[in-house]
């Protein structure tokens, strides 16, 4: 029933025709648009109903897309819709693009008995074209017959050519969000793209590499949950080996698994070789209902595909139907095919490292079998002598019969094969030995070793670096092992050993590189150099010196290695850590006047500018064996060119001041320090290089 | 009186076992590796000073004067070849089967292993006496 009296109507209609057009220009969402149109028109009209139709994407319908009240909320619940062209003025509205009023329905023919408006009297259909076409119709019904006057049409059809505009324009609206929209996720996929990528080349550990991968994809798209199968050995199972969120860790914890060409979507797309899409699973046949994904309501399998062999599958999943655009796919798809090149790959590298692990063990065998064979090669060589004498001298002695020129012979036998298998003893007792690292000047250390080894000085060269670190390494150990490549370097008759110390390039390491112009090592040997007891250098040497040289350099966390030229020569590279964190200390107590009985080299020069720079007195002689019996301390030097260390003793002990001397060494000896203590010096102690070090020595 | 060719490049077992033999009453001729074995076979043969009896160490120095695991079978085909007939003790240090049959297989008497040379004489003379 129209509530207002026909002198208010003009008012009303244009005020109603006014608020629809701020509406129109106010509101950009259609169906707010539509709901708030239609509750305008009855509110200010006093219609008993009132809805908005819009042809559908097929061009044969009309659909109820707003409605007044409770009639209009059932009808849209119901989808509820009107042929074009059919019986209803809607239809024929729409069809024809013209008004269509029926102002006693019962009169006209095309009228559509409505369950849901049962008192309709007088209905109008409005048609709502822009542009020349028709995209829906409005209709209008009343309660009263002969409701609509021609001012009530007017107003109307001008209202319902506007909010064919606004429809028009709503829709456009949103056609150009759904642009945009599209255009940032795309952006975004691009970016993930990008991103997996480079995680595809920079991780080569699976574990690592799958986990960044799924979560790279669920926040890339926003995806409920995406996880990644790969085929197991036996080649039936596709085992989960990452998976996003909760779930994911749920399901890899109870080891989750999906039988290959069973009826799982992942099962499928590797049997198969292909994606697997389910825009809703609930009508997918191969759909694995999955309880710790119970909103899944769209999923895609993709298959991780290299040249023929299918190596597993990636599940994403979306609690949207129809979820995944052709974007989507396509970019997912091209992820997929970067990520099986990286599994490939990581697959490659592991059968790789297996090789290796396995050539490793046969190497180890087989260098554990030389080693052993050499050792019982090398000790029945050996003891064959002692054996063999000591059978004739028993011979002998039990006949009464002794040949002394025979018996001399065959004591000096047994004597030279029990020095050699002593020699081996000390060898193995040094690599045996705990190590005791402390800072260590190298350039000293290999001074020493040379001396020890008797090498002459005219043929070793020695180079040191401004700035090069202590090395940090057993004094003891590494002077037998610097000795041992010097004595190599002695056998392969070099006649110029040049030594270069120096900061190495490996960061916290310094390098000692032993160059020699001896005969160098021929190819096919350079590879058993390393093996223990191998020798060319015939029966007299027991092949256990380069062997225990990087056994006590590997010990030291070192590293040893060589490189060797026939005919050119042999350079033995040696890297030792650095020695870190050196304290400060105070020299200044202990003995004032020092005599230090040494070359003139490198620690010489180190240790008296120390010395003197505490404020001692200090005098170092580098010839002879004069002794100034005034002098609190004297320190001498066990290893040096200048003076052999017997004479020294010697003179020591003529002077009577041993009981004041301190022999220093690099490499302390059980044998040669019990000598030293029986001349009466007063201790036998290990280099100093380090000014706390230098203290102790000074305070002794 | 017999003659016994005994080669091995370790000095101190060539004359250890070199003073065994002469006292054992054999004449020995030492040699230290393959090449010096096989001219000193040669030599004596054309002195008329024939070799009877060859006891050749396995891990000697072989033709080309390298050290080779197995060059005193090489040395034993080459003295096979100029007497066939010739009595060789094979000494090692490695009492290895293969080894031990590849060395009879080329025509070695007896394999003898080092630390155990107490029987190595009555071995010789057993040998010779055949």
């Amino acid at each position: 029933m129209n509530a207002h009296m026909p002198y208010n109507r003009q008012t009303s209609l244009l005020y109603t025709a006014a608020r629809v057009a701020k509406n129109i220009t106010s509101i950009l969402d259609p169906d707010e648009l539509l709901q708030q149109t239609v509750d305008i028109i009855c509110d200010e009209f006093g219609f008993y109903y009132a809805g908005v139709f819009l042809v559908d994407a097929s061009g044969q319908w009309t659909v109820l897309r707003a409605g007044r009240g409770e009639p209009g909320r059932q009808m849209i619940a119901e989808g509820h819709k009107l042929a074009i062209g059919g019986n209803s003025m809607i239809g024929a509205a729409v069809q024809q693009q013209q008004a269509r009023i029926a102002l006693d329905v019962g009169e006209e023919a095309v009228f559509f008995k409505n369950p849901h408006l049962p008192y309709t009297r007088s209905e109008m259909a409005l048609p709502l074209v822009v542009y020349g076409e028709a995209i829906g119709a409005l209709t209008v019904q009343s309660t009263e017959e002969a409701a609509f006057t021609q001012d009530d049409i007017a107003a109307l059809q001008a209202m319902a050519d506007q909010l064919a505009i606004a429809i028009h324009n709503a829709n456009l609206h949103r056609k150009n969000q759904a642009l945009l929209r599209q255009a940032e996720r795309r952006s975004r996929l691009l970016r993930a793209a990008n991103q997996v990528g480079k995680q595809v080349t920079s991780i080569l550990d699976l574990d690592e590499l799958l986990p960044t991968m799924v979560n790279t994809i669920c926040e890339a798209y926003g995806f409920y949950y995406a996880g990644i199968f790969l085929v197991d050995d036996s080649g039936e199972w596709a085992v989960l080996r990452a998976g996003y969120g909760k779930a994911g860790e749920a399901m890899l914890a109870e080891k989750h698994r999906l039988k290959i060409g069973g009826t799982s979507m992942i099962g499928a797309a590797i049997a198969l070789g292909e994606a697997r899409i389910a825009l809703d699973v609930g009508e997918e046949r191969v759909h694995f209902k999955n309880p710790h994904l119970p909103h899944t309501r769209s999923e895609m399998a993709l298959p991780l595909i290299i040249g023929n062999k299918v190596l597993g599958a990636v599940t994403v999943q979306s609690v949207e139907e129809r979820a995944f655009t052709q974007d989507d796919i396509t970019t997912l798809q091209t992820m997929v095919d970067h990520l099986a090149v990286a599994i490939q790959n990581a697959y490659n590298i592991q059968a790789l490292k297996e090789a290796h692990a396995a050539l490793l063990r046969t190497k180890v065998y087989e260098a554990l079998t030389t080693a052993t064979t050499e050792a019982i090669h090398w000790i029945g060589n050996k003891a064959l002598p002692i054996t063999t004498s000591v059978a004739r001298i028993q011979e002998d002695v039990q006949r009464g019969e002794v040949d002394f020129e025979s018996l001399q012979e065959d004591l000096e036998m047994i004597a030279e094969s029990a020095r050699l298998i002593m020699e081996v003893k000390e060898q193995l007792i040094g690599q045996a030995r705990e190590q005791q690292p402390r800072p260590c000047m190298l350039t000293d250390i290999v001074q020493s070793a040379a001396i020890q080894r008797k090498i002459p000085s005219e043929m070793l060269e020695i180079e040191t670096e401004v700035n090069t670190p202590l090395g940090l390494a057993d004094s003891t150990q590494l002077t037998r092992a610097i000795g041992n490549l010097l004595q190599n370097a002695l056998e392969a008759d070099a006649t110029h050993i040049r030594v270069h110390v120096h900061p190495a390039a490996e960061k916290d390491y310094v390098a000692v590189d032993i160059h020699d112009d001896g005969k160098g090592i021929p190819p096919e040997v350079q590879e058993k150099v390393w093996t223990t007891f191998y020798s060319d250098k015939g029966p007299d040497h027991h092949g256990l010196g380069l062997t225990a040289a990087l056994h006590i350099v590997t010990q030291l966390q070192g590293q040893l290695s060589l490189e060797s030229t026939p005919g050119e020569g042999t350079t033995l590279y040696l890297l030792l850590p650095v020695a870190q964190h050196l304290a400060a200390e105070d020299i200044s107590t202990g003995a004032r006047y020092i005599l230090l009985l040494d070359d003139d080299d490198t620690w010489a020069s180190f240790f008296g500018s120390t010395i003197v720079s505490a404020g001692k007195v200090l005098t170092h002689r580098t010839q002879g064996t004069q002794i100034d019996p005034q002098a609190d301390l004297i320190l001498v030097d066990e290893f040096q060119y200048a003076t052999p260390i017997e004479e020294i003793l010697q003179a020591l002990q003529e002077s009577g001041v041993a009981h004041k001397t301190i022999i220093l060494t690099t490499s302390l000896n059980v044998e040669r320090m019990t000598t030293y203590m029986k001349h009466g010096v007063k201790d036998v102690l290990l280099k100093p290089y380090t000014l706390a070090e230098i203290s102790r020595v000074a305070r002794s | 009186m017999f003659t016994i060719l005994l080669v091995d490049d370790e000095r101190l077992v060539r004359r250890s076992l070199e003073k065994t033999l002469l006292r054992a009453g054999f004449d020995v001729i030492t040699a230290e590796n393959c090449v010096t074995g096989l001219a000193a076979y040669r030599t004596a043969r054309d002195e008329e000073n024939s070799i009877d009896l060859a006891v050749l160490d396995l891990n000697i120095p072989n033709f080309e004067g390298q050290p080779a695991p197995h060059a005193g079978l090489e040395l034993l085909s080459k003295l096979r070849e100029q007497e066939p007939n010739l009595k060789v003790i094979v000494l090692t240090a490695y009492d290895e089967v293969n080894k031990a049959k590849d060395a009879v297989q080329r025509g070695a008497t007896a394999y003898f292993v080092k630390g155990r040379e107490s029987g190595l004489v009555e071995l010789i003379q057993q040998l010779i006496s055949k």
